[in-house]
């Protein structure tokens, strides 16, 4: 049983589309998979077809118990379910902060649900605030979508010193390469750089239209085009993955 | 409804699936998915450890997946392996899978047990936003060797979405399908398609004995039953599937043989005679491949013994064994394939199943009477060789008794059902603490000698046999030392069998009512 936040600090550096194909591999190897929405913009809520439940929102997230339970949703893939996300969630901070506890309340939300969903993966919303240091609680492992340029390595040591600050440990840490550009210099540089670091993962997945166009036929691209370049790309990730973290796949 | 096992239902015999599917298209948003043929095929041991514990493994090109039996969870699953190839649990990849099946099979091989041929369609009911909100499967299933063709259709609800779920089960329901059909049922009834029944086969022996029987009824039902447990046996021994075909073989052999011993005043005296010879020689002939059997599975734990640098001196030794192994093997199989074999099985069954008026006087005796007399005096026996078994006794004195207690405890088992069940399960528990002990002591004496003969065989002169030799010389060390461990044991183990509790219980149940009244 392993909670994996997919992190960072930047937007568009393909943090949603990691979530979504990485639960639905999973889940395809027959875990019990969940995928929490946590960004207000429900992006992965979207790529599934899924609307939120009219009636859920921070309020109800935080409560936890059947509040939560209730709302979740099952995908189009047996052994894939979602928790969506809903748009109060963009004011979750100051909910948080009126709360008792208020950086271990995810921690609590996900407690139940570690009996039922052998991953739990939570897609985050880029920035750092008291619902990230939540989920830096909640996580076993902090996955980090990072494109190689010296902007996203600035952005991965404010991570790293951020972790150290709030206490957390920063071998949970591990981050790959997104959307990759072989023909870029600087990205061929930056890995270079960075290769064989601790927490740094050896699978990366390049830039590609098929995992752009997920928007389009809304399904993850590991579902829709399994033998297409990308799904290899995820696939050859999440089983150094789950080598790192000692899942079965 | 977020149930693991979709509810299923059989389909009527005059529903026609394409105005089926047509109809369903009209009601609901769908998309149908036509899938080929697919092969499932259901996979236990041969005495059923996975369905003793409630689960089910099945293979599908897929892969592997170990469900519960009944709620259908998943409890593992590993892709990409082929249904040919793992045949024990450690051929698997080390994976939960691989870990779960071999605490449930530990040296037990997997059977195909079941073997489907699937059609089947998957037609997701979809929303308007085109998001899948139930799965139908409709499924046509040849059961390989039958003629029989199940057609069902499963419903699977997606969560969150009950309504719809609903929805669908009405319109199941207009179509007059309710015949509902149990979560395994391609399982249950591929079962009974090749002839067999979950647990069916086990190695413990368990017979019900009536009350009412004489003692030569008695004796007939129990050793019927354990021919019956050899031919059970026989085809799993031929195709060489696992160890354990020849073990169960051998056990049937060894209780009949004691039983003969042990009935003698209730059969004819040439009969008792003639088979136990007969029987005598089936131990002969199946020995030696037992033997290296028990010594080949010997394997891990002699390499957990010894230290690295002496590990891969072993490597010969067991390839030796191996090839000693296959060689007796032959033999074993020719034998069990002479005449002599068909012969002894054909006439023992054939006296056990008539009705023999010769018969001594002893045999009209109530069973539970002869029972208790068995019993008891194998249980006196027992006492008394054991409380002569000083520190300084030889070895022999407990290997004798080892003998003495396996004899007590096959009197036991057969006639178990004659007493009450929980006196009987306290009896053989504490007995068998105390055969542990002296079979643990056997077994690393046994150990001790096969190395010693092996090492007395070796030649000198060459770097393999020099580590070998090391290696053997490192285990005969450690299997000393343990044995001594072991025996130091006993004396606690057998006293703790002695306690006054244990004998009292043994009086109650066993001694005649002239011996309960001499201890009054």
């Amino acid at each position: 049983m392993s909670v994996i936040a997919v992190y960072n600090i930047k937007g568009g550096v393909g943090k949603t589309a990691t979530a979504v194909n990485l639960s639905y591999l999973s889940s395809n190897h027959g875990v019990n998979t969940l995928l929490c929405d946590m960004d207000s913009q429900g992006s992965a809520t979207y790529y599934f077809r899924i609307r939120p439940a009219r009636k859920f929102n921070t309020r109800k997230l935080l409560k936890g118990g059947k509040h939560v339970d209730r709302n979740i949703r099952g995908t189009d893939y047996p052994g894939l379910d979602l928790l969506p996300a809903d748009f109060s969630y963009r004011n979750i901070d100051i909910a948080l902060d009126d709360l008792k506890k208020s950086r271990q309340r995810i921690s609590r939300v996900l407690k139940p649900l570690k009996k039922e969903y052998g991953h739990i993966f939570l897609d985050c919303p880029p920035n750092v605030t008291l619902l990230s240091e939540n989920i830096f609680h909640a996580a076993d492992w902090i996955l980090v979508p990072l494109i190689p340029t010296t902007l996203s390595h600035l952005a991965m040591q404010q991570l790293l010193n951020f972790l150290e600050e709030i206490g957390q440990d920063r071998s949970k840490v591990l981050v790959f390469f997104s959307m990759v550009e072989k023909r870029k210099n600087m990205h061929g540089e930056m890995m270079r750089q960075l290769e064989g670091q601790p927490g740094i993962l050896r699978s990366h997945i390049p830039f590609l239209a098929d995992v752009e166009k997920m928007g389009l036929y809304r399904q993850p691209v590991t579902a829709a085009l399994p033998s297409s370049a990308a799904s290899a790309a995820y696939r050859e990730l999440w089983d150094e993955i789950c080598a790192h973290i000692g899942a079965d796949r | 409804m977020s149930k693991n096992i979709p509810d299923t239902w059989y389909l009527p015999e005059e529903l026609e699936i394409e105005p089926f599917v047509a109809d369903l298209a009209e009601a609901f948003g769908v998309a149908v998915e036509q899938a080929g043929q697919h092969r499932r095929i259901f996979y236990d041991s041969f005495d059923w450890r996975l369905y003793r514990k409630k689960w089910l493994l099945e293979c599908t090109e897929e892969g592997w997946r170990l469900c519960e039996y009944g709620s259908g969870r998943t409890r593992a699953a590993l892709a990409d392996i082929s249904c040919q190839g793992p045949r024990f649990a450690w051929d698997f990849p080390d994976s939960s899978l691989q870990r779960l099946l071999h605490t449930a099979l530990d040296v037990r091989c997997l059977l195909p047990l079941v073997t489907l041929d699937e059609r089947r369609t998957r037609v997701r009911i979809l929303n308007r936003d085109e998001k899948t909100v139930a799965f139908l499967y409709l499924e046509e299933l040849h059961v390989q060797e039958g003629e029989r063709v199940l057609r069902t259709v499963r419903l699977q609800g997606v969560r969150g979405y009950v309504k719809k779920y609903r929805a669908v089960r009405r319109f199941l329901e207009q179509y007059g399908i309710n015949e509902s059909a149990s979560p395994h049922f391609e399982f249950e009834e591929g079962l009974k398609a090749v002839g067999r029944t979950p647990g069916d086969y086990s190695s413990k022996f368990t017979i019900r004995l009536d009350p009412a029987m004489t003692a030569g009824q008695a004796a007939r039902t129990i050793f019927l039953q354990l021919l019956g447990v050899m031919e059970r046996n026989l085809p799993g021994i031929f195709d060489d599937l696992d160890s354990e075909f020849l073990h169960d073989f051998r056990v049937a052999i060894r209780r009949t043989r004691t039983g003969l011993a042990q009935f003698k005043k209730v059969l004819p005296a040439e009969t008792t005679a003639l088979f136990k010879n007969e029987f005598a020689w089936l131990g002969r002939v199946t020995g030696p491949t037992r033997d290296l059997d028990v010594y080949l599975l010997y394997r891990d734990d002699y390499l957990a013994r010894l230290p690295e640098v002496l590990q891969p001196g072993l490597d010969e030794f067991f390839q030796d064994l191996a090839r000693r192994r296959q060689e007796e093997f032959k033999r074993l199989v020719r034998a069990l394939q002479a005449p002599r074999y068909r012969e002894i099985v054909s006439s023992w069954r054939e006296y056990l199943q008539s009705d023999r008026e010769e018969e001594p006087a002893a045999a009209g005796m109530p069973v539970t009477d002869f029972a208790r007399q068995i019993i008891y005096r194998r249980y006196r026996r027992v006492m008394k060789d054991g409380r002569a078994i000083t520190d300084r006794s030889p070895d022999e004195s407990l290997h004798r008794l080892r003998i003495q207690c396996k004899k007590l405890r096959y009197a036991l088992e057969f006639f178990t059902s004659l007493f009450p069940e929980e006196d009987m399960t306290r009896v053989i528990k504490q007995l068998k603490k105390l055969q542990n002990n002296l079979g643990d002591f056997n077994d690393l004496s046994v150990q001790q000698d096969m190395l010693r003969r092996h090492l007395a065989e070796l030649r000198t002169g060459s770097r393999k046999n020099l580590q070998l030799a090391a290696a053997l010389g490192g285990l005969l060390t450690n299997l000393y030392h343990e044995q001594e461990r072991v025996r130091k044991r006993f004396a606690t183990t057998f006293q703790r069998f002695g306690d006054s509790d244990n004998t009292a219980l043994f009086k109650r149940l066993f001694a005649d009512s002239r011996a309960r009244g001499r201890q009054k």
